[in-house]
């Protein structure tokens, strides 16, 4: 089904966010030359920053426009601090920053989605956030739908 | 906006995806969430029952249609408009936000 998944990305009207396999290993040429914006999670430590540094190379290597980090499961600001040190000189553009947030973890073991598990946990407030920002620069790029 | 978000697994990101799917639905944009992932899990954290979200694999071979590269692979496209295809068979999870599964813990596995 992966080569539909290219076709859906280019031909949807509406807002389109995939969640990828784990990985850009699969990420197809045909998929990525549609995405205009692609997010890598990234965990703050060494070996999470440079999976997601190898991923940054990858994405450039599709030819994908914006590609941004978000720091996820950042507990402490020595976790940032090292994050956006990390991120500064590996020239890896950081979106935003989720703090560690237990409402994470409570709401899959209860099996609900976090946002409605924890409309007003820190985490959901960081993607709140994110979800702006996107929205923001997609309008000055030209709005929904733009290239 | 054409958005994908990647990274290791336990990361985060389908956590990460389904909130901000939810979030930009909430905003008044029309969003369909797509699981590529072969481990599909969006379901859950966009907010729908798992099982109410069935994968594309056993779609009906009429809307896929064969195409032939110039390189002479050939794949399979939609033989339908996105938009049309994504009303078919996407979930509705609420108000402007569309799930589609791509496939199970099977898919693309074989090639």
């Amino acid at each position: 089904m992966r080569s539909v998944l290219g076709g859906l990305v280019e031909g949807a009207s509406r807002t389109t966010i995939v969640d990828l396999e784990a990985g850009l290993e699969h990420l197809s040429r045909g998929t990525a030359r549609y995405v205009d914006t692609l997010l890598i999670v990234g965990e703050p430590y060494f070996k999470s920053l440079e999976t997601a540094s190898r991923s940054f190379a990858l994405a450039k290597e599709l030819g994908i426009g914006h590609v941004r980090m978000i720091a996820n499961k950042v507990r402490t600001p020595r976790d940032e601090d090292s994050v956006r040190e990390y991120a500064t000189r590996h020239d890896l553009p950081i979106a935003t920053v989720v703090p560690y947030d237990d409402a994470v973890v409570e709401a899959d073991e209860r099996g609900m989605a976090l946002i409605e598990y924890g409309p007003a946990a820190p985490s959901v407030a960081a993607i709140r956030g994110l979800a702006d920002a996107l929205l923001t620069s997609s309008a000055a790029r030209g709005g929904q739908g733009g290239h | 906006m054409k958005i994908a978000i990647g990274g290791k697994g336990g990361a985060g990101k389908t956590t990460i995806a389904g909130t901000l799917a939810r979030v930009i639905a909430e905003h008044g944009q029309p969003v369909v969430a797509i699981d590529d992932d072969s481990n599909p899990n969006l379901a859950l954290t966009v907010g729908v029952d798992r099982n109410a979200a069935s994968t594309l694999d056993g779609i009906p071979r009429d809307m896929l249609t064969e195409r032939t590269d110039p390189d002479g692979s050939k794949h399979l496209v939609l033989a339908v408009p996105a938009e049309d295809f994504i009303d078919r068979f996407g979930v509705a999870v609420r108000d402007r936000l569309t799930l589609l599964v791509m496939g199970g813990p099977n898919h693309g596995g074989s090639g």
